[in-house]
């Protein structure tokens, strides 16, 4: 449901129907793959012999053991408290994956020998480049934003050139610029600094989309009867408009500043030891790349993490209103 | 006010940042530079294999870290590394941020009007390595197969046929196969990886420089070398044109090594065999 209420209906994965259509799909495609030549088929010895020669009856019979297994897991879940659910989905979807990254047969030993360098260079890197532009990001954005909703044509011909142009274009061409281009000019900023200035630019282009729709999201009447009562620009904004839009930011802004910590892994182009930098060159002589790679995609996955729970912090926040 | 401090402190660093970086673009000569702050600043790779990369306490190894570090102590300096991505350097666009390329850049006609080139220090092979399973067992073998190359660099020209002795001493390139595509990749291992997934998978051949293809057969990778080396390539340290007294230097740095036989020495510990020398 996509809100909780009181009216009690059957739950959907208890209707047969439902349980026959996800056991017939996951027949289907588990019939599609031949997954004899894999530990599936080694598991599966007993039932249908030597692996590589029971041919189809090898095929169907891991099928519908995948099936059996697939539709029992969704039937049972069904019963249990959402909570759980959550957990028991969350536990084995990681299960799933740990077991995908097993199959790279990873040096362990070499993981954790650099892992430590990896935090303290990498991550620091990161976390740096990224916080401080974010701070600038959000400067340029709500500029850009107000600017972008004013009548003054001059204001609104800039920020709609800006959100344009750094929109438009590729956010590694925006780094070449910087670090490359910007020198023509006689300016010529080091590594550091024109990473965190092209992020800046760009992520701001896209954030001050994100402020515009939210500064829009409010009533028109809000706006006049604020106006009528004698209240100022900046006093209608700080006071009427942003405390209501930013509700309405907020997952937007999550999703941006996820995707901008991914994004600061472009700036290793120009050599800042970063993460990705790191992860891609650590391994590259003694050929354990891989290792390299999948910590550092983890440790991104933590560093979001992070911030969908600060996302999800503000949300329950301003959404206190809402609570009945 | 604490929040105007702080946009103030970071808009004067900002501002000090380009300030500082406009004063070192327009110095004087690189030599200057140089003797003046005491520091060469060189470019490097950490992803170079055997000539640059980083041992287990992460401090930079390698063929081209040594050279580079002898020819800091020539000019009495100390050594600065950068790692700027490969496009980056042979952009040319280097703006004072470092002095000197390592890497053993290809000394091409086109490339002279961007670089000067003081020295040859390492002369490279390029070798084609296929999968084990692989049915070839020549070169024209691969005619019309799908062949893996490096971006920027002479497997790139060699597998698209355009590759151009123009440098010093060149022989004429016969080129022995016809790729059917030719798929490029950035710098690094994940050729060898694609080639590693099994014959013809992704790749049926990746043309690799030679200590590359030697270091990943023997870290068991299932590859093996497919004929002889395809062609030998000099690879020097690169500067940008304009400063003639730096220039010198670095190939005087370069030519005492070579008469005393470090340079050879350095080759033997890093290659296994003197590659400092054209053969």
């Amino acid at each position: 449901m996509l809100y909780q209420d009181t009216v009690d209906t059957q739950v959907l994965v208890h209707k047969p129907w439902f349980v026959a259509l996800i056991f017939g799909i996951v027949l289907a495609t588990f019939l599609m793959f031949d997954l004899t030549s894999t530990s599936f088929g080694e598991l599966m010895r007993p039932v249908i012999g030597e692996p590589a020669q029971s041919g189809f009856f090898g095929r169907f019979a891991i099928a519908l053991v995948v099936a059996v297994a697939f539709c029992a897991n969704v039937v049972l879940i069904g019963f249990a408290p959402l909570k759980v659910q959550v957990a028991v989905v969350w536990f084995e979807l990681l299960l799933l994956f740990l077991a995908f990254f097993q199959s790279f047969k990873l040096s362990l030993p070499f993981i954790l020998a650099n892992l430590p360098y990896l935090i303290t260079q990498g991550v620091l890197t990161t976390v740096y480049v990224s916080a401080v532009s974010l701070f600038f990001a959000s400067l340029i954005a709500i500029i850009a934003a107000v600017a972008k909703l004013s009548s003054n044509g001059f204001a609104y011909a800039i920020a709609s050139f800006y959100t344009s142009f750094f929109r438009g274009l590729p956010l590694l061409m925006q780094i070449y610029l910087i670090y490359l281009g910007l020198p023509q000019l006689g300016i010529v900023i080091n590594a550091i600094p024109s990473g965190i200035l092209a992020l800046s630019l760009c992520i701001g282009a896209y954030m001050a989309e994100i402020f515009r729709a939210g500064i829009l999201s409010i009533d028109r009447g809000q706006w006049e009867a604020s106006r009528s009562m004698g209240f100022g620009f900046g006093l209608t904004m700080r006071r009427i408009i942003l405390p209501q839009a930013l509700p309405v930011i907020v997952p937007p802004m999550g999703n941006t500043f996820i995707a901008m910590l991914k994004d600061s892994s472009l700036v290793s182009v120009l050599g800042v030891w970063e993460l990705t930098f790191l992860a891609r060159t650590i391994g590259q002589p003694t050929f354990h790349h891989m290792e390299m790679l999948i910590t550092s995609s983890l440790i991104y996955w933590i560093l979001s993490g992070c911030l969908e729970v600060a996302q999800s912090w503000l949300e329950r926040h301003f959404a206190r209103s809402k609570v009945r | 006010m604490k929040k105007i401090v702080k946009v103030t402190t970071t808009a004067a660093w900002l501002a000090a940042t380009f300030v500082a970086s406009l004063a070192t673009a327009n110095a004087g000569e690189v030599l200057d530079r140089v003797l003046q702050n005491k520091t060469l600043t060189v470019a490097v790779g950490v992803d170079w294999g055997i000539s640059s990369h980083l041992d287990e306490n992460h401090q930079f190894v390698g063929y081209d870290i040594d050279i580079a570090k002898r020819i800091a102590e020539y000019f009495g300096a100390q050594v600065q590394f950068v790692t700027p991505a490969w496009d980056v350097i042979t952009s040319g666009k280097w703006q004072g941020r470092w002095d000197l390329a390592m890497g053993a850049m290809t000394p091409t006609k086109a490339r002279t009007e961007k670089f000067d080139f003081p020295a040859t220090y390492l002369y490279g092979q390029y070798v084609v390595l296929v999968h084990k399973d692989s049915k070839a067992t020549r070169l024209s073998d691969l005619d019309g197969k799908v062949v893996g190359v490096d971006e920027g660099t002479p497997s790139e020209s060699y597998a698209n046929h355009k590759l151009t002795p123009d440098w010093v001493g060149a022989k004429p390139i016969e080129y022995q196969f016809t790729p059917g595509a030719v798929k490029t990749y950035q710098v690094g291992n994940i050729a060898l990886d694609d080639l590693r997934l099994g014959d013809g998978v992704r790749l049926d051949a990746y043309v690799a420089d030679g200590s590359t293809a030697g270091g990943a057969i023997k870290s068991g990778y299932p590859l093996r070398q497919l004929g002889d080396p395809l062609f030998y390539v000099p690879g020097a340290l690169a500067v940008l044109p304009g400063d003639k007294e730096f220039n010198e230097k670095i190939a005087d740095a370069v030519k005492q090594m070579r008469d005393d036989g470090t340079l050879s020495t350095l080759a033997n510990k890093w290659y296994g065999e003197d590659r400092s020398a054209e053969r």
